[in-house]
Order: C-alpha cells, then sequence, then structure tokens
C-alpha cells in the first residue's frame, strides 16, 4: 500500500532512506509550478523549490499533523518565495534610489525607475507565449494577492488551507481575492 | 441580507465555501438582486478562465532539478555538520592563549591604566634634566654664537660701490 504524505514526512524525520526522494517526486512539479507563478522567473522557482525542501528536510521533525502535509509544504515554500521576492524589491530600491541620486531629485516610484530585470529573449518570448492575458494582469498584482489567486484558482486550496499557507487569517484571505479578482475584472473590463 | 448588497460574499458562493445559513441568505439576495446576480456571474466567468488558462511553467528536466537538489542538500548538511564539529573541536593553544589575555586585560579592574598627566610631566623634566644640569653653556650659547660672527668678519663679501 502506498504511503501517505504525512507518513512519508515523518519517515524524512526519522531519516528513513527513500522517503525524502518519494516525496520530493510527488510533490517537484507543484512545487516549481507555485514557485513560479508566484515569481515568475524560471531560475527563481527553481532555486525556491529547492530551497522549500531542503528546509522540509532539515524540518520534518516538527511537522505535527495539524493540517495536511501539502498545506505545511505549500507555506515552506510560499515563504521562500515571498523573501525572494522581497530581496528584489529591496535590491531595485537600491538601484532606483542610486539613480535618483545620479539624476537629481525625482518623486516618481524608485521600483518604477529600477531598470527591467535581464531575462532570456528565449524565455520570455516562450513565457509570453503561454501568458493569457488575464494571467498578464494577475502578474501586476501583489505578491500576497498573485500567491492568493494561484492558490486558489490553480492549486484549487480552499479558504483555510490558504489562510494556513500564508500565515494570515481567513477573512484576510477574502479580502485579497477579492481585491484581486476585482482589480481584474475592472482592468479587464478597461482593455477590453 | 436582503437589502444590502453582497459583493464580498460573491466569491466564496462561487467556490461553495459559504456554510449552509450564509448561502442561503446570499441566495435569496441573488434572486433579488440583479446587480449582484451580473457580478456573481463575472466573478465566476472569471474564476473559471483563470483556472482554464493558467499558464504552465517553462519545462524543466527533473532528473537534473533532483540531482542538483540531491547536491544543494549534501553540501547544507555537511557545511552544518563542519560547523558543529569546528565549535566541538579544542580551540588551538594560541587562540586560547590570546583570549586568556584579552579577558585578563580588559576583566581585570585597573589593569590597563590611563596615563596620568602629572607623571607625564615628570617624564618630561627628567628628561630635560641633564640640559639644566648644564645651564651656564645653555646661558652663553648666543654669546658664543656672536662671538663666532665677529671671528668671520673679514670673510663677508665688500660692499657694492655705486
Amino acid at each position: 500500500m502506498e504511503s501517505s504524505d504525512e507518513q512519508l514526512c515523518r519517515a524524512v524525520a526519522t531519516q528513513e532512506p527513500g522517503a525524502f526522494d518519494l516525496l520530493v517526486e510527488r510533490y517537484q512539479e507543484r512545487a516549481y509550478r507555485i514557485a513560479w507563478s508566484v515569481l515568475r522567473d524560471r531560475e527563481d522557482a527553481r532555486d525556491c523549490s529547492q530551497e522549500a525542501f531542503i528546509r522540509l528536510h532539515e524540518s520534518a521533525g516538527s511537522f505535527a499533523g495539524q493540517s495536511k502535509f501539502s498545506t505545511w509544504f505549500y507555506r515552506i515554500l510560499v515563504n521562500c518565495c515571498l523573501d525572494q521576492q522581497r530581496r528584489r524589491r529591496g535590491w531595485r530600491r537600491l538601484v532606483g534610489w542610486r539613480d535618483q541620486r545620479a539624476d537629481g531629485p525625482d518623486e516618481r516610484d524608485p521600483v518604477e525607475q529600477a531598470p527591467a530585470p535581464f531575462t532570456d529573449p528565449v524565455d520570455r518570448m516562450d513565457t509570453e507565449r503561454r501568458m493569457t492575458k488575464v494571467w498578464a494582469l494577475v502578474d501586476e498584482l501583489s505578491p500576497q494577492q498573485r500567491a492568493a489567486v494561484t492558490l486558489s484558482c490553480r492549486e484549487g486550496l480552499a479558504t483555510k488551507d490558504i489562510a494556513v499557507v500564508l500565515n494570515v487569517s481567513e477573512a484576510t484571505v477574502r479580502v485579497h481575492l477579492h481585491r484581486a479578482l476585482a482589480t481584474l475584472r475592472r482592468r479587464l473590463g478597461d482593455e477590453g | 441580507m436582503n437589502d444590502v448588497h453582497v459583493d464580498e460574499w460573491l466569491i466564496d458562493h462561487v467556490r461553495g465555501e459559504l456554510d449552509p445559513a450564509d448561502r442561503a441568505r446570499v441566495d435569496t439576495h441573488l434572486v433579488a438582486c440583479d446587480d449582484c446576480r451580473a457580478s456573481r456571474e463575472r466573478f465566476a466567468a472569471l474564476m473559471t478562465e483563470l483556472a482554464r488558462t493558467a499558464p504552465p511553467p517553462p519545462p524543466i528536466h527533473w532528473g537534473a532539478y533532483r540531482a542538483e537538489l540531491r547536491e544543494r542538500l549534501e553540501r547544507r548538511t555537511s557545511g552544518s555538520a563542519w560547523l558543529w564539529a569546528s565549535l566541538a573541536r579544542p580551540l588551538p593553544a594560541l587562540v586560547a592563549a590570546g583570549l586568556v589575555a584579552l579577558l585578563v586585560m580588559t576583566g581585570l579592574p585597573g589593569a590597563v591604566r590611563t596615563p596620568d598627566p602629572l607623571a607625564l610631566d615628570n617624564t618630561i623634566l627628567a628628561s630635560q634634566l641633564d640640559m639644566i644640569a648644564r645651564l651656564d653653556v645653555v646661558q652663553q650659547l648666543d654669546l658664543l654664537e656672536d662671538f663666532n660672527v665677529i671671528g668671520e668678519l673679514d670673510e663677508l663679501p665688500e660692499p657694492r660701490k655705486s
């Protein structure tokens, strides 16, 4: 009989050989897909999803089994992604601040002044081919809203699970989702 | 709820996440309110589109992914093992001696004193005592210099004739 995710996680905690590899195989595609949905960068998504697996390996013993394994793991994963976003934003702010000093006073948002991050043209074409208009607009949402939309509409997580993953209340998840979808509807209406 | 629009409940209504009582109230409101009914339909269509058109991420090679992950994990595990080992290892004698000396210097009260200004003055004075002992010579230094100039007067150049 096939082991459940929760049993495998406990096996990882007791360092049973093969348990970790089995969990990775089960979750690698979902982890990479969620990370990519939040970060929209292949290398970052690869890096963050791998980092989430490493953290899973390190903290498997702390999985108490109060929530599903998938919810617990997604929380680790989304935390990695949001940390990465914050680092990226901090770097852009720094670059924006330097530009502002060089060009004199400027009231524009430093993030807007930052140069666009380098993307491989082939990757970019590939990504654009895959992106529909509505998902291109999802890209413009805040990281938390984007994570809520991804987990809800793409991964099919319930509000209570998204709340655990994002470490916020269910009411906050509802607010994120409502604002995100209302924004998308408005922009699609404006542009359509 | 019948008189108040139910916009903030509509997404949960579409997702089927309302408890039975709330769902019944929203249903009742939707029957009577064209705006909220239209809004619910737009939310439902948008969520369906989001689920249907979610772009797949760029493809990656899963074998390489797992190999890289395994390598990172081993690096991390061996890195932390090295840290613990180095913490457990006895400190080299030189570093230990240095630490003891540092503790003695900083830990013992009065071990390092700030210089006393009076003692500093005394030291300077003591270095000048030898000069004071030969005060007679020092006082005549100007006179000796004058003698030297007088002795060399005949060697001065002739004044120019206009």
